[in-house]
């Protein structure tokens, strides 16, 4: 067997893609005007799948601060955190999060899929064991994977099944990491943390939770999931990325039981990888200000999220979860989930068309994910290009339905 | 520890209500290459067959996991 039969299985499967006759691999998109229009295939869009929750890659104070940072600093720092690439902001960048999680110490990324792989790659080793959800972010597998721990999954969301799980480890459970989402990115169904920072503590092991999707738009203070519920000194470790509510790029690794500063000599993701670019610094520690004080923002997101699935409700559409700022819509088939994603497209509106086995238990999806910066009128004209999917695939109105009640 | 036979018979059972038809397929067979089962699905089998046995398997093994019988003998040695 040859080593190159993988390229020729790759393009068998961009073939099989290829046949759903959309673009179905990604879509470029040409321009970007704001924070919630573009250009795609020539055609201007609203962007309804760029988990752009608050709006901030156009906020004015991140842009300035970005464009002052390249003009002083440059467009990057050529080398990894560890040589040259600490510079000033990369520092205080750090403290602030400290201060804004209320962590004992922060670690910044370049991105959030290497601060998972490093994080977990280097609180777990061999003769320790990871315990995942089985719906948890390939950067979680990743990480798991390259620790050399023996890694055990449990069904996803299910408190029970991780309790029966970590049981059958017995003593083990002192070296295990349990590791969870808050809001999961695919269905938008965030996890039931209070119930599973219960069970992991009964059986004295440890809990990473990865705050992609909820930091910054839940919590009173923007601090997710674990704020709102009140749990947050429960969780042993978070990490979280940039790429989301804060508009920019990169991740970070922190707790508030442990000082995780001392690992930074330790993890390879962090010591082997260039730094994050100065204007990528800047605009994220600007945009950190704006979710804390981001409550106005925060509840434009969840207007948004309740009219839209209110909307897609009344269409018919089987929802994956309960309203989040991630509404996934469940298609029969990949065909379908691509003549619909195409419908979209036409009626002006880019959403992010998931076919297997991009999504848990094989589904196929239309994922839209909202913004604090979408318009009432956006809002409207996102449900009007779904009221057109639903006339165009489905030959009678269907019962009005979701997945989770 | 349960009998490498009755093992057998546990995924032959599971396998015969998802991917097979309804039909018992032969100790021998490649879980991918012959019954098509992707790695997700493997790893759906493998969960059940833990509750099953009230065993953990790590999926770190999965690699070494090709036919039902080999899947057998490894739950077989964690009961």
């Amino acid at each position: 067997m040859s080593l190159l039969q993988k390229l020729d299985a790759a393009r068998d499967f961009q073939d099989q893609l290829g046949q759903l006759g959309v673009n179905a691999i990604g879509a470029t998109i040409d321009v970007t005007g704001s924070a919630t229009e573009g250009k795609i295939e020539g055609k201007r869009v609203i962007l309804a799948g760029t988990n752009n929750y608050l709006g901030l890659t156009f906020d004015p104070a991140c842009i300035e601060a970005a464009a002052q940072a390249v003009r002083t600093h440059g467009t990057g720092t050529t080398g990894s955190r560890l040589a040259n690439g600490t510079y000033a902001g990369h520092a205080a960048l750090e403290r602030e999060l400290s201060v804004f999680l209320g962590t004992r110490s922060a670690i910044a990324f370049t991105t959030g899929y290497v601060a998972n792989v490093g994080a977990i790659s280097t609180l777990a080793g061999p003769g320790d064991v990871i315990m995942l959800d089985a719906d948890s972010h390939a950067s979680i597998y990743e990480g798991a994977k390259l620790s050399g721990a023996e890694i055990y999954r449990f069904r996803h969301n299910d408190p029970a099944d991780l309790d029966k799980r970590l049981r059958r480890l017995g003593d083990r459970c002192a070296r295990t990491l349990v590791i969870v989402e808050s809001l999961y990115s695919m269905l938008g169904d965030v996890a039931p943390l209070d119930q599973f920072c219960e069970v992991v503590k009964r059986h004295g092991a440890f809990l990473l939770l990865d705050d992609a999707h909820s930091f910054g738009i839940m919590g009173e203070t923007g601090r997710g999931l674990a704020e709102a519920l009140g749990i947050e000194d429960e969780i042993d470790f978070v990490t979280g990325t940039f790429s989301k509510s804060l508009g920019s790029v990169g991740g970070f690794f922190a707790s508030r039981k442990h000082d995780v500063a001392p690992l930074r000599s330790q993890i390879r993701a962090y010591m082997f990888t260039a730094s994050s670019t100065p204007s990528v610094i800047a605009s994220t520690r600007a945009a950190l200000k704006r979710v804390a004080q981001g409550q106005a923002l925060r509840s434009q997101l969840w207007r948004n999220c309740q009219r839209v699935h209110e909307g897609l409700t009344s269409l018919g559409f089987k929802l994956g979860a309960a309203p989040s700022p991630v509404i996934a819509s469940l298609m029969d088939s990949p065909q379908q989930a691509a003549a619909a994603w195409q419908v979209l497209l036409d009626a002006g509106v880019y959403v992010n068309l998931v076919v297997p086995p991009g999504a848990p238990k094989n589904l196929s999806l239309l994922r839209c994910s909202l913004s604090a910066a979408h318009t009432d009128e956006q809002v409207e004209q996102i449900i009007e290009g779904y009221a057109a999917v639903a006339q165009r695939l489905f030959d009678q109105p269907r019962a009005a339905a979701t997945a989770y009640g | 520890m349960i009998s490498y036979d009755e093992c057998v018979s546990e995924i032959q059972t599971l396998l015969a209500q998802s991917h097979a038809g309804g039909s018992i397929v032969p100790p021998e067979s490649d879980l991918i290459d012959e019954l098509g089962l992707a790695s997700l699905d493997v790893m759906e089998l493998i969960e059940a067959l833990e509750d099953r046995f009230d065993v953990a398997f790590p999926i770190n093994e999965l690699g070494d996991v090709r036919t039902i019988a080999d899947l057998a003998k490894r739950i077989q040695t964690l009961t």
